[in-house]
């Protein structure tokens, strides 16, 4: 467990969108059509062992998180969805370890996996770190040992969280006009990492023979 | 014509396919980081 304030204070939250990852798919799918592009291929299209495991692990998490009645599921059961959700999506990376970017996906997913699991099936969140999410929303919304809103994370202080290390515990902040907060977890940077890169994989690498050309065409 | 309609087919089937799966590979990554990933965001604030 790690040291730190452990406040109790309450706040509203009012729009949850976890979309951070996402712009790692898109970032990632559109660089690695411009080096597919540029090079003059076509994006390859890897084959994913078990393809529809991926759906199949998401559905108790859309449940949980995602769906309209999502706020009425019981934290319990939001947790077990969490991780028998990510176990599931372990497995799926376990059997497209060849494919490139899966490693850091995986060992990501894990990372994460790992410190819900000893944090009681969500991921950890300190007080300090919604705050400065939420700076001025209203006092009556969360509270220490309870889930924060509809997201997966739950509030609890650093003290009182086992592997701390591993929660969502980094902020990034984009100003106006467009506000956005967000908290990630070291978990989440291997899982955009690993997203980017497997999809700029799909661009493609130069052939041996285009390469040795553009070799030959340089030492003259 | 009737060669070049088959070839047309052949074309387009190849390209659906290829199209398809890559459509596919990038829904699942995206099905797959959002379930993986925990991240707590809030906007508009």
């Amino acid at each position: 467990m790690c040291s730190g304030p452990a406040r109790r204070r309450t706040l509203a939250v009012t729009e949850s969108r976890r979309m951070i990852l996402l712009l790692a798919v898109i970032a990632g799918s559109a660089a690695g059509a411009a080096k597919a592009w540029l090079g003059g291929r076509e994006l390859s299209s890897p084959d994913l062992r078990l393809a529809w495991l991926v759906p199949v692990a998401f559905l108790p998490q859309w449940l949980a998180f995602f769906c309209p009645f999502s706020p009425q599921v019981p934290p319990n059961w939001a947790a077990a969805a969490l991780v028998s959700s990510q176990v599931l999506l372990v497995l799926f990376a376990i059997l497209n370890r060849e494919q490139a970017g899966f490693w850091v996906l995986g060992i990501g997913l894990t990372m994460n996996i790992l410190v819900i699991v000893l944090n009681g099936g969500l991921m950890p969140i300190s007080p300090d770190t919604v705050m400065q999410l939420a700076p001025n929303a209203s006092l009556d919304a969360w509270q220490i040992g309870q889930r924060l809103g509809t997201t997966k994370d739950i509030v609890l202080p650093d003290a009182a969280t086992h592997l701390c290390w591993l929660a969502d515990r980094f902020t990034l902040s984009v100003p106006k006009p467009h506000p956005w907060r967000v908290a990630f977890s070291l978990g989440d940077v291997l899982i955009a990492i690993g997203a980017f890169s497997l999809l700029w994989a799909l661009g493609g690498e130069p052939s041996a023979r285009k390469t040795s050309a553009r070799v030959a065409t340089h030492s003259f | 014509m009737k060669y070049s309609l088959y070839n047309l087919g052949l074309m387009l089937e190849r390209l659906n396919q290829h199209h398809i799966r890559l459509v596919l590979v990038v829904l699942s990554l995206a099905l797959f980081v959002l379930g993986a990933g925990a991240p707590a965001d809030f906007g508009g604030h």
